[in-house]
């Protein structure tokens, strides 16, 4: 019915934003895991070394050791370890899961401490690896990519996407950081095309004045990276020097910062 | 200013709905700010339109300004025209930067190359969809604005999106420009149409939601919690079969908005089958039959059919995989029974 309809709409809503607000808390905790995961490295390598002392002198004392571990101890230490080794692989942002006709993958995108979209792909497993379907954009090379690395070397096709994702999702957030806290400063709209990888635009010094003296052409040879590899920072022929020299330092910072970053490293005038 | 651009101006203005008008001139920024204040948006559309042409007029508008109006019309109306899908292929591998003037001056330098009178007008959305507006004529007559063709077209990507005139034959030649400015060798019409553009672009681009399993390394909450009713002495009888219904649905269909089709054609070629005593057919020879389902919104009914109890869950593969395949014709043949495709070009 109806009202059952919307009933169970309020109730998602709310649930998302009860999700949304833990998310928030997850993040905080991330900082926090960040160090404990300091801690237990230093942990482990501290029962490596005691572990490599005892079997150099274990010759001697093998009556101070555990006894052997039962077949149970064994399984339940591979599921640990296995449920570990699947969080670990989560957390580089790759991660997979069977499914009924063959196996799911998830590829995750970020940049900097920004989580930003999830892209899917499901691969058939028999008579060979090959993709059954996906949600990856149509202008990342896919085809080319899976008929490079498909079937033979699954990691690497996985690698491979995933860079060229990652370099496509940075990109993008970049410019739309960009235009959330620099638009006063930039003539219009930048121009771009689908991947992100040709930049073009005019912008000011600052936000105040209305003339934009300088235009940027930012182009990213490599897909798989964020940062351009050719800037080029021009002004009007008959600019003041120290306009020129602005834009030649200009240069050097948008080579080596992401594009809001450069913004915010830009002396004020 | 020319006489039939003062027309065409005059009857774009006309279709569009009066409350729109103001808007739309304003996104067309031909008129200055001081002029649309002149305007009286509140008269009859008639009035309103000539109004309009007398601005033009004292703005010397030429037809370059009309067809950008008239793509401005067409990008937000843009579910009156049918679109068709097509796609194109290339054999090198050099990744492009995609330059849009250099795409913009190929386009029609081949295009005018072959055809002198044609009006040939360029828009750039901001989400990176370029429409391309043609309007024809032939060596001896002027282009005919009145039946353009719109291209629409995503850079760096290998897909079209083309509302051809009624005018069919110069449909090659605008493969051929396109082809050429973007650097592709090969172009086929897939079989996907519709009239919401944003639907197909949804199906081509992958934009609507898919079900993938994905690894959660914390339970999923639980979804789809209907609210139990309080009597205790009302029991659903099937409860079982509905959530089965209902997960198999989620996993066919995905959670979100489903992209808008209004039909799917199923045109058979099989044999007729029937009892072989019966004979019902002189000749061996396939049944041929053309099934068409239409909709306001074919995908959306094809999810609700097995909640509402009118079809069996799963349904048919032939109807759930048109997402997928992005394809809403289908040629349905006796052996194989599935899908053929051919690869041609122009």
């Amino acid at each position: 019915g109806l009202f059952a309809h919307l009933e169970m709409l309020e109730c998602r809503a709310h649930r998302e934003s009860v999700e949304r607000e833990e998310k928030e808390q997850r993040e905080e905790k991330l900082a926090l895991l960040e160090c404990r995961a300091r801690e237990l490295r230093l942990q482990r390598d501290e029962l490596r070394e005691k572990l490599e002392r005892l079997e150099k002198g274990g010759g001697a004392g093998k009556a101070g050791m555990a006894p052997d571990p039962t077949p149970r101890d064994v399984l339940e230490w591979r599921l640990r370890s296995l449920q570990a080794l699947l969080q670990l692989f989560h957390l580089t942002g790759i991660s997979g899961k069977l499914s009924r006709r063959g196996v799911c993958f998830t590829l995750s995108t970020a940049f900097g401490n920004s989580h930003l979209d999830s892209f899917h792909l499901e691969l058939l497993l028999h008579p060979q690896l090959r993709i059954h379907r996906h949600s990856i954009p149509p202008f990342i090379p896919l085809e080319r990519i899976s008929r490079e690395f498909l079937p033979r070397d699954l990691r690497r096709f996985l690698s491979v996407l995933s860079q060229h994702l990652n370099g496509y999702a940075g990109r993008k957030f970049q410019l739309e950081q960009l235009q959330e806290h620099f638009s006063d400063r930039i003539k219009g709209i930048p121009r771009q095309n689908s991947l992100c990888n040709l930049l073009t635009f005019e912008y000011g010094l600052s936000g105040k004045s209305r003339n934009f003296p300088l235009r940027a052409r930012l182009l990213y040879r490599d897909p798989c990276r964020s940062l351009p590899t050719d800037v080029e920072v021009s002004c009007a022929s008959d600019a003041p020097a120290w306009l020129a020299d602005t834009a030649a330092a200009h240069s050097e910072l948008f080579r080596l910062l992401p594009l809001h970053g450069a913004f915010q490293a830009f002396p004020t005038a | 200013m020319d006489e039939t651009v003062a027309e065409y101006i005059r009857r774009t203005v006309l279709k569009i709905p009066r409350d729109e008008i103001k808007v739309m001139l304003e996104k067309w920024g031909f008129l200055s700010e001081a002029q649309l204040q002149t305007l009286n948006f509140h008269q009859i559309k008639d009035n309103i339109s000539q109004e309009v042409v007398q601005l033009c007029e004292e703005n010397s508008a030429d037809i370059k300004q009309a067809a950008v109006l008239d793509i401005i019309y067409n990008h937000i109306y843009h579910n009156k025209r049918m679109w068709s899908v097509y796609q194109m292929r290339k054999t090198g591998e050099e990744l492009e930067y995609f330059d849009l003037t250099d795409f913009k001056k190929k386009f029609k330098r081949r295009l005018r190359s072959a055809l002198k009178n044609v009006t040939i007008t360029f828009k750039e959305y901001e989400d990176n969809a370029i429409w391309i507006r043609v309007a024809w004529g032939t060596p001896h007559r002027r282009p005919n604005q009145y039946k353009p063709s719109y291209v629409v077209y995503h850079s760096q990507t290998p897909y079209v999106f083309i509302s051809a005139s009624v005018l069919k034959s110069n449909l090659p030649l605008l493969c051929q420009a396109l082809l050429v400015a973007s650097n592709y060798h090969d172009i086929r019409e897939m079989e996907l149409r519709s009239h919401s553009l944003n639907s197909l672009k949804d199906i081509v681009f992958k934009r609507y939601s898919q079900n993938f399993p994905t690894y959660c390394p914390k339970p999923l909450q639980e979804k789809n919690v209907e609210p139990e009713s309080v009597d205790l002495r009302i029991v659903q009888e099937n409860r079982s079969e509905k959530e089965r219904i209902q997960r198999l649905n989620q996993e066919i269909f995905g959670h979100g908005p489903l992209p808008t089709l209004e039909f799917a054609h199923y045109r058979l070629e099989t044999m007729f089958k029937s009892d072989p005593k019966m004979d019902v057919l002189d000749k061996k020879e396939p049944f041929r039959c053309l099934v068409k389902f239409s909709s306001p919104h074919l995908l959306e009914s094809l999810k609700s059919l097995a909640p509402a109890g009118m079809a069996d869950a799963p349904l048919s593969p032939l109807l759930t995989c048109i997402p997928q395949k992005a394809r809403n014709y289908f040629r349905i043949r006796e052996k194989k029974g599935l899908f053929p495709e051919s690869f041609v070009s122009p």
